[in-house]
């Protein structure tokens, strides 16, 4: 008898496929590892620790011995609408560290901090210093006026007819190729954006410009990336006007994430923009208990569960 | 890049490195990844090949361009000539009487 195996743990984010989308088939786990069976018995391995995310969609079953490899394994499950509208998601729940989850909390709940935290985002997404006073209410204003202005550049340097942003969850095929490619361009980035929040150990819904939302994290620190990842490639494949738009849009941001190393930027970006509000993370308290089994050494993100 | 591949090797270890790599032939696995998950993964080769035998492979910065180990009992073993890395391959009777 060989002995048994050590357990999962989770590899760093960085070192990952970025998104895999999975339709029609039954997940589950055979000999260990994950399986994806149809209905014609085909089994189709998915090498799930190397994955950031699983984009489920539409006709696929999850057993619970899936569930538990994906979790121990640190990859986030993502139950998703046809074409990428966001259902729902599981996997990680949300703020696996408490340190972290102050030192977000803290920026988000003193104005200040705040402020220094959004004009660091602006300042990264749009490559410059914001205007100097102004509020997070007046910086919104400007970021909103200069985001239509490059949708309406980008679209006509690419011929991509534009109107403006808009999309309808309930009714998908009423919007046009444009806003429907980068509906589903947006949805690969906000997927990878959010198991990177949560690998980093943070709070997906404690965000700085966008509130309100269980994801209004994810949505700041995407918008950052955006412009840079998955506009221009929505657009391009927009102009083409393709039969199988939003799997062609996919497969381009698969690129795109690589090419633009963005998996590996993504948790050092994070860092820098709470570095912003310039306090130190919080300590803990002389009189508090310290976990009684300690953490196990991994090679993961800080936040990985193990 | 890198390559495992397992002979006579328990279905558990096969199921586990399909958890980050692609089996793309009866025990032959590829991926690309650093160092410290590459150890990570060879660990579990070691704890869980029992009886059977395995070789890994991965691109570096050497001469030959790809470094590689080895576990359990082949006739293919590695030997070292003039400072590289190379292979030899034993004759049926002496990989049995190895083996005993």
């Amino acid at each position: 008898m060989a002995d048994i195996l050590p357990p999962l743990k989770p590899i760093p984010i960085k070192e990952r496929l970025s998104v895999l989308y999975i339709e029609y088939g039954h997940l589950d786990v055979l000999d260990g590892s994950f399986v994806v069976v149809d209905k014609n018995g085909v089994r189709t391995h998915i090498p799930v620790g190397g994955v950031v995310c699983l984009m489920l969609e539409p006709g696929t079953r999850v057993s619970h011995a899936a569930c538990a490899l994906a979790a121990r394994v640190g990859t986030l499950l993502v139950w998703i609408g046809e074409a990428g509208v966001r259902l729902y998601s599981a996997g990680q729940p949300g703020g696996a560290r408490a340190d972290r989850l102050l030192y977000q909390a803290k920026l988000a709940l003193d104005d200040e901090l705040r402020l220094k935290v959004v004009r660091k985002m602006y300042a990264l997404r749009f490559g410059e210093e914001p205007p100097q006073r102004r509020s997070v209410e007046q910086l919104r204003g400007i970021e909103g006026a200069r985001v239509r202005e490059m949708y309406k550049r980008i679209a006509g340097q690419l011929g991509v007819q534009w109107k403006a942003r808009n999309y309808d969850v309930e009714d998908w095929d009423q919007g046009d190729v444009a806003n429907r490619c980068l509906s589903a361009a947006t949805a690969c980035l906000y997927g990878v954006t959010e198991a990177a929040v949560l690998a980093a150990g943070y709070a997906p819904a404690i965000g700085f410009i966008h509130t309100g939302k269980p994801l209004s994290f994810v949505y700041d620190v995407a918008d950052v990336y955006k412009f840079e990842t998955v506009v221009p490639l929505a657009f391009r494949i927009a102009a083409k006007n393709p039969v199988n738009a939003e799997q062609q849009v996919r497969l381009a941001c698969r690129d795109s994430f690589r090419e633009t190393k963005l998996l590996e930027r993504i948790i050092p970006g994070i860092e820098e923009m709470l570095a912003a509000g310039e306090i130190p993370r919080p300590a803990p308290f002389e009189e508090q208990v310290s976990p009684a089994i300690p953490n196990q050494e991994s090679i993961g993100d800080a936040g990985h569960r193990t | 890049m890198l390559v495992i591949v397992l002979e006579n090797a328990p279905p558990r270890l096969r199921g586990r490195l399909a958890v980050w790599l692609l089996e793309i032939r009866a025990g032959v696995y590829v991926g690309n990844y650093s160092v410290k998950v590459r150890d990570h993964i060879w660990s579990q080769v070691e704890t869980g090949i029992g009886e059977g035998n395995a070789v890994m492979a991965w691109r570096t910065n050497n001469e030959a361009g790809f470094d590689f180990v080895t576990l359990g009992t082949n006739r293919r073993i590695p030997v070292e000539i003039d400072g590289a890395k190379l292979v030899s391959f034993l004759p049926e009777s002496d990989a049995n009487s190895q083996k005993a």
